[in-house]
């Protein structure tokens, strides 16, 4: 991450605007204890209370690194029933990074979000599709089949 | 040579930061090798 990812200025520019950036390291306790740390680097997203809303573990590429914290911002949001900041969080990942590995999991977020904020069905069925069209093999296709049901 | 990350590195005042901007906090844990 050192070498490769958070010198890249794109990833610099986004945290810059996103997120407050910590960097612990993973001998520190009690803290590596309480966040239940095995490998390096884990990455976590935090509310201001210190709750946890999303983590991810392993390398991850310039190109990947944005769509991936983004993804996990919006969970931030979600998780704080923030849904049109989470929505726009998501719409961003899939715009600006459709081909990314977050994408799949952000349109089965934006499905659910549609539900949550809208009460709106249809939206948990439109994710299904888009899932099957553009992601088929991805396991968040499969964890939305039961919404090609919804009618 | 660009900006580079300016990195907190203690966890309570990373969080007083982040409800002052309204922002979550990105917690990096690192091998420290």
């Amino acid at each position: 991450m050192d070498a490769v990812t958070y010198p890249t200025a794109s990833v610099v520019e986004f945290i810059s605007k996103n997120v407050t950036p910590l960097r612990i390291p993973s001998d520190s306790e009690p803290l590596a204890t309480d966040f239940m740390i095995k490998w390096t680097p884990t990455l976590i997203i935090l509310d201001e209370n210190g709750r946890e809303h999303f983590r991810t573990v392993g390398f991850l590429t310039p190109e990947e690194f944005v769509p991936s914290i983004m993804l996990g911002i919006a969970k931030y949001h979600y998780g704080l029933d923030r849904f049109q900041s989470a929505i726009h969080c998501v719409d961003d990942v899939l715009k600006d990074h459709p081909k990314s590995s977050a994408a799949p999991e952000a349109v089965f977020l934006r499905g659910v979000l549609g539900y949550k904020s809208a009460h709106d069905a249809m939206s948990l069925k439109k994710a299904y599709e888009r899932l099957a069209e553009e992601y088929p093999g991805s396991e968040w296709a499969k964890k939305a089949l039961p919404y090609r049901l919804i009618h | 040579m660009g900006e580079s990350i300016v990195w907190e590195s203690d966890l309570k005042k990373a969080l007083a930061r982040a409800g002052a901007e309204k922002r979550p906090v990105l917690l990096d844990f690192f091998n420290p090798g």
